[in-house]
């Protein structure tokens, strides 16, 4: 039972095992520690759903406004002058169907803690790839919802681009770290028969 | 002892089903993986292909150097002018306007030979995509009818470009100005309809992007990029340009 990963947030935890008795407390902590996912109690499963509702939502909407112009994506990406040619356009292409099917996973709640392990390493690229812009001294929009390419006034939208995907990473890493949330399909699949 | 049996077996269900547990998760993520991989790689194809971006240089109107650029002036002469525009960029039209007859004045004396480097990334700024119809309808003019008329033709649309977030102007009044420009009327309608030059357009527009080209207007003399600044008249920024760059 040891070494098992603990699956809720310290608040939410401390609501359960309270009974006494050596076998029960062992008993409820070893139930605890497997985290049935379809055990979703305290604040953060109601939080963590907001929390998929938000992020994914984002997803889906940033996906979806790339897809009508593949072009165009694939020059916002270049613009960054980051990646090598070859790479370029399989980003500009791909990266808009990647978001799209994330934010309706997150929000189905299907795979949570992979696509929001997904989710945090984008967000860290992202945010990376802003800063390396900022710091060439680089004038482009960062194309986060489509657009890309020169931007005049880009030094002054980059802190506040940062500051937005540091807002939806840290949404993110939290679901990584506890997916058990209301409402998912992961609860539905992995219950205990 | 009962108890302790009990328990023991009531232990091993719970192994049991948390192994079962175990598993089902593991199959979720690969599914779950598997799923966002199959996304991804049809969605790179469907994009692909909808970008329209074709290389075969078989595509490309004729009269154009090096598949998207149209000279003017003399091969010979000592300094060149690259311009990367778009039809539907206002900064654009207002730098044609001011500077066209310096430009003309240096390729009369010629001393300077201009090449053109039309792209359409504004499609965004109409609702009808009108600056990749402009460049098509353009590169349409200049298969048909040649190199003066794609000129006179570029005037024309850089005169009578549409606001933006505008519907354009219509394939029909890209047609008419292509006729005033010496072009036959019907010739272009059936290209623009058709579409040829489509995938042109969206090579060219990727290729600009390749060249480092974000926005427009962006002006090379020689390979030198030019820049404008709002203290001094575009017209003395080139003549400048030019100015030192003719000089051995």
């Amino acid at each position: 039972m040891t070494g098992q990963r603990e699956h809720h947030p310290p608040a939410g935890s401390a609501t359960t095992g309270a009974t006494s008795g050596s076998e029960t407390t062992l008993a409820a902590r070893g139930s605890l520690a497997t985290g049935d996912p379809a055990r979703v109690a305290g604040w953060w499963s109601w939080a963590g759903l907001g929390a998929r509702l938000l992020v994914g939502g984002v997803w889906i909407v940033a996906g979806i406004v790339k897809l009508p112009d593949p072009a165009a994506s694939v020059r916002a990406v270049r613009a960054y002058e980051l990646l090598p040619e070859a790479v370029v356009p399989l980003v500009g292409y791909g990266l808009p169907m990647l978001e799209v099917a994330a934010g309706l996973l997150l929000v189905a709640g299907l795979g949570i803690r992979v696509v929001a392990i997904l989710s945090t390493l984008l967000f860290a690229l992202f945010v990376a790839g802003i800063a390396a812009a900022w710091a060439r001294g680089l004038q482009i929009d960062c194309g986060c919802f489509g657009g890309g390419g020169f931007d005049a006034d880009a030094s002054s939208e980059y802190p506040w681009e940062i500051a937005r995907d540091l807002g939806l990473l840290t949404p993110s890493a939290a679901l990584a770290r506890w997916p058990h949330t209301r409402a998912s399909l992961d609860a539905l699949l992995l219950r205990r028969v | 002892m009962a108890r302790d049996a009990r328990e023991r077996v009531r232990a091993q269900q719970r192994q049991q089903a948390q192994r079962a547990r175990r598993r089902r998760r593991l199959v979720l993520t690969a599914a779950v993986l598997s799923l966002l991989a199959l996304v991804v790689g049809i969605g790179i194809s469907v994009q692909l292909t909808r970008s329209g971006i074709t290389q075969t240089a078989d595509e490309a109107p004729t009269g154009t150097i090096a598949e998207f650029g149209i000279a003017r002036g003399k091969e010979s002469a000592p300094v060149t002018l690259t311009i990367y525009e778009d039809f539907q960029c206002p900064a654009c039209r207002v730098l044609e306007e001011l500077t066209t007859p310096t430009i003309n004045t240096y390729i009369e004396q010629g001393t300077l030979r201009v090449i053109y480097r039309p792209m359409a990334f504004l499609d965004a700024a109409s609702t009808t995509e009108y600056s990749s119809r402009a460049l098509g309808g353009a590169g349409c003019v200049l298969d048909e009818a040649g190199r003066d008329a794609f000129v006179r033709m570029h005037d024309l649309l850089f005169r009578n470009q549409p606001p933006e977030g505008s519907a354009g102007l219509s394939d029909e009044q890209i047609a008419g100005l292509a006729a005033q420009a010496g072009a036959q009327r019907s010739a272009i309608a059936s290209c623009m309809d058709g579409g040829r030059y489509d995938g042109w357009v969206a090579a060219a527009t990727d290729q600009a992007s390749k060249d480092g080209v974000t926005a427009t207007p962006t002006l090379f003399v020689d390979s030198q990029q030019l820049e404008f600044s709002d203290q001094e008249d575009p017209r003395t920024t080139l003549s400048q340009a030019i100015g030192s760059a003719a000089r051995p």
